[in-house]
């Protein structure tokens, strides 16, 4: 990874850096999966849209694994996008 | 002696954790996916020891103490700021009652909260549909990731292999020992066994013949965006509602809400319903009513893996000598961690567990017909 001699922000939502992610790994954490919930990557309102994939090369280049391999368990979870509450409870059932 | 544990959720690194501490050095443990990846990443992290039956209390008041220890030495994260099951009938009053005297004689500190008190301990209720309240202070939640991660890294330290996307399909047995373990990376030889892989520990222990009453039960909680802080409990349990929806707020600010609902056991986790979402909201909604403004941003599924009286199955797998079980938690792995890897070590060491009532929950109460009773699953 190049050095931009500043700070390089990866997840806009929970605000992780790259170094974030690297020191990560340097603990230990040695799943991708794994890394992305201690992190809170993906799991802001993007949803991941904007940072998964970055991060994922990120770990892939660090671990020395292929990048479909980083991703093969990656889920995305509805909603999507956030919604809000008001949409889903018009004639629900109690 | 070599170790082999399948599963490295909670119950298994657990159990790993207090082998290692015990002097053993040779530990393997496998999981079919990533580490943590089925109930254990998937569950609300709320605990507390207010159940209906002496086993449950009795060993999940140990499991706290030890979280605590824990969190102390690890730096987890983990609040005590109780539990509070809502009536919004008068009657369920006199049922509150009944269990806090059953809490007391264990030590348990729930008691019963009038209107006002309810309306002092969380401002944001509803109280005109309130009727009271029981309240248990020792209850509380945790960060389930940051707990379950630094907790992986720690047993990685004291030398515990774990070996992710390996499933077991099956179990090899001569006589009356198990030899092996056939994965879909090769086969694995060992001296002892422990199988923790909740639901899954039925089919894996059915290939040596033996039964699992192991049912998993889908679950769907969801969670919204973050917000400052809206509930002052760790967990508000909307009690006289069907299915008991709850809803608790992380310490980074979402709010979690679930409820249990009628479901297809074994559902595929990716099977998401769109009903469960409003059903789930509709009561919590009327009893916080800043619930109809949140915004929702994820919906998942996980199972508890049921047994039929909802305790978990501790120990020995008869008739074999080296072969154990930690499993069936019900919806309590998690909280009760800490003492199912002490549990299962000492039944492994020293041939009996450390807490004598948890030999009412061996696989045999199935056979013998001694089922443990509980008034009460919730949360």
């Amino acid at each position: 990874m190049r050095k931009s001699g500043g700070v390089v922000v990866v997840c806009r939502c929970e605000d992780v850096t790259a170094d974030d992610i690297r020191e990560a790994i340097e603990l230990g954490i040695d799943d991708f999966e794994l890394l992305r919930r201690y992190l809170k990557i993906g799991f802001g309102p993007c949803q991941g849209r904007s940072c998964v994939a970055i991060a994922a090369r990120i770990f892939a280049r660090a671990t020395g694994r292929k990048i479909d391999e980083v991703l093969s368990n990656y889920r995305v979870r509805p909603p999507i996008v956030p919604v809000s509450a008001k949409y889903f409870t018009r004639g629900a059932r109690t | 002696m070599k170790t082999l544990i399948i599963g490295a959720g909670i119950s298994g690194l657990f159990v790993a954790y207090e082998l290692a501490q015990r002097g053993l050095r040779d530990i393997v443990v496998v999981d079919a996916s990533y580490p943590g990846s089925g109930a254990t990443l998937r569950n609300l992290g709320c605990f507390r020891s207010s159940f209906t039956s002496p086993e449950h209390v009795v060993l999940m008041k140990e499991s706290i103490r030890e979280w605590l220890r824990l969190g102390d030495r690890l730096d987890l994260e983990i609040e005590q700021k109780g539990y509070l099951w809502v009536a919004r009938k008068p009657e369920t009053l006199d049922n509150f009652r009944k269990l806090v005297e059953f809490h007391h004689q264990f030590n348990v500190p729930t008691r019963i909260l009038d209107v006002d008190e309810v309306k002092a301990l969380e401002p944001r209720l509803n109280t005109k549909i309130v009727a009271g309240a029981m309240f248990d202070p020792t209850a509380g939640k945790m960060s389930i990731i940051k707990n379950f991660t630094k907790f992986y890294l720690e047993v990685k330290k004291l030398g515990v292999r774990i070996v992710p996307y390996t499933r077991v399909t099956k179990l090899v047995a001569r006589g009356s020992r198990v030899t092996a373990a056939e994965t879909s990376s090769g086969t694995v030889e060992a001296d002892a066994f422990v199988v923790a892989a909740a639901g899954d520990s039925r089919d894996i222990i059915a290939t040596v013949g033996v039964d699992v009453p192991i049912v998993d039960v889908p679950r769907h909680p969801y969670v919204t965006e973050p917000y400052a802080k809206a509930i002052e409990p760790a967990l508000i349990i909307d009690w006289d509602t069907p299915g008991s929806p709850h809803v608790t707020q992380t310490k980074h600010g979402s709010l979690i809400l679930a409820r249990d609902l009628e479901d297809t056991p074994r559902a595929s986790l990716y099977s998401q319903r769109v009903d469960a979402i409003p059903h789930i909201l509709k009561p919590l909604r009327e009893l916080l009513p800043f619930l109809s403004e949140v915004n929702i941003l994820r919906y998942w599924m996980g199972y508890y893996d049921m047994t039929p009286d909802h305790h978990p199955i501790y120990g020995p797998v008869q008739p074999y000598e080296n072969l154990y079980i930690a499993a069936g938690f019900s919806g309590h792995g998690m909280m009760m961690g800490p003492v199912t890897g002490k549990l299962v070590a000492s039944w492994i060491l020293d041939g009996k567990p450390y807490i004598p009532i948890a030999g009412n929950l061996t696989l045999e109460r199935f056979k013998t017909g001694r089922l443990v009773k509980e008034l009460a699953v919730i949360g």
